[in-house]
């Protein structure tokens, strides 16, 4: 092993004690080996000086973009309708809507702020391709009474330790995602609290608007309608 | 490759997600041309997950990081830039630092009075490509020489190589800048 291995060897720990006693002895004769040895260590604790911690949230949405994907994978049965609701869709179509919906859950550009819960952010970033109703509602006057029907396989992800299965439904000219958890979903920051203690509030987010009745099972609508409309779709959509 | 589905997601991200920290630090530094490295960490899981059926048990980092060493490159080809190569900054910098540590100040005190995490981001990326991911695979993320080896596709011996010789031309860079900016 010439001079030059013997210094790497030294630095990486990788010389037995003999001849790392040896190549000590050598550093206090050789100026080069010596400057070289320290200034090995002033490079490698620098390096250590520019790690960051992990920003908050990214194991949330790598959770939550692996388990979009895992959803759009699986081959699942076609999406039961509910009972006494709409028609069912072919089963090619359930797939094709599956993986688009994927794809565009997948898109960057929603992120996590300190004001925005994970799992309401995930539920957001979830039904953020919904386009707003091009009519009026079903329930609106002037409008074709139509029921919900469920057009997505359901899609279980994880966001801030919060397990939350995603639906989809089309009502009308438009559609909700109605995400189900056995948690409570934490009301964001600039959201109107309906009941006083958060079990019940709704919230603008982009173009969405969420709306949300905590209890036992927890439900978040997300859905462009206007804001005096959800209510009345949450009605539609039966829940609790 | 095998296809994995619901059923196997769960034993992928357990498998993978405690190494979610060392993935973000390579991608910081891999990630180019406007990438987020977020969004290359998100890539590098998704594809992986892709991959994870073919995944033979090895070291699970190793095999992380080298994907996300893959997914920056690829994503560099594609946004039809230069891919991680020497800059023409870099080069010029190297060549003009060649030959000044004979009769210069101490290289190692500078550094240490140099201690900036911006500036030394700042010298770490005009190093060239191999020694940075080197540092940046065994400093800043941790991985052992023989994890970065893995990942990087070469001998241990040529990770500890291009260690050494980077993290000697880092702390140059660093007393150079020091005493330029210092004696000002």
């Amino acid at each position: 092993m010439d001079e030059h291995e013997s210094l790497q060897a030294f630095l990486a720990g990788r010389l037995g004690s003999a001849d790392a006693r040896r190549f000590d002895e050598h550093l206090l004769e050789c100026e080069a080996c010596w400057q070289a040895v320290r200034e090995d260590r002033a490079g490698r604790l620098a390096a250590q000086v520019v790690r960051l911690l992990a920003p908050p949230g990214l194991t949330d949405r790598i959770a939550f973009a692996v388990e979009v994907a895992a959803s759009a994978r699986s081959q699942r049965p076609p999406a039961k309708v509910l009972s006494g609701l709409g028609w069912q869709l072919a089963d090619g179509g359930i797939a094709v809507i599956g993986v688009l919906v994927a794809m565009l859950v997948l898109l960057p550009g929603v992120r996590g702020t300190p004001a925005m819960p994970a799992a309401v952010q995930a539920v957001a970033r979830y039904a953020q391709t919904i386009a707003p109703p091009a009519g009026p509602l079903p329930w609106q006057a002037g409008a074709r009474r139509t029921s919900p029907t469920e057009v997505d396989p359901p899609v279980s992800v994880t966001a801030g330790g919060q397990l939350i299965v995603l639906r989809t439904w089309r009502l009308g000219g438009t559609e909700a995602v109605v995400a189900v958890s056995q948690g409570p979903f934490p009301m964001p920051a600039g959201a109107t609290d309906a009941s006083g203690g958060g079990m019940a509030w709704s919230s603008p987010v982009g173009k969405l608007r969420l709306y949300c009745l905590n209890g036992q099972t927890s439900e978040l609508i997300a859905t462009p309608v206007p804001a005096a409309e959800l209510a009345v779709l949450a009605g539609q959509l039966q829940l609790n | 490759m095998g296809v994995v589905g619901m059923s196997d997601h769960r034993e992928f991200l357990d498998a993978t997600l405690p190494y979610v920290d060392a993935v973000w630090q390579v991608a910081r530094h891999a990630a180019r041309d406007g990438l987020e490295p977020e969004d290359l960490v998100q890539e590098t899981y998704l594809q992986a997950y892709a991959a994870f059926g073919s995944f033979q048990g090895g070291n699970p980092r190793a095999w992380l990081a080298a994907i996300c060493l893959n997914v920056a490159r690829s994503e560099a080809r594609r946004r039809r830039r230069r891919p991680l190569e020497l800059s023409g900054v870099a080069i010029t910098d190297v060549a003009a630092g060649a030959g000044t540590r004979d009769s210069g100040p101490d290289v190692a005190e500078l550094v240490m009075d140099s201690l900036d995490s911006q500036h030394i981001s700042q010298c770490l990326a005009k190093l060239a490509e191999p020694r940075r991911m080197c540092i940046v695979m065994v400093d800043v993320a941790r991985l052992t020489a023989g994890e970065a080896a893995e990942a990087l596709g070469c001998p241990r011996g040529t990770v500890l190589a291009r260690l050494h010789r980077g993290r000697l031309r880092l702390a140059e860079l660093l007393a150079e800048s020091r005493v330029s900016h210092g004696r000002a």
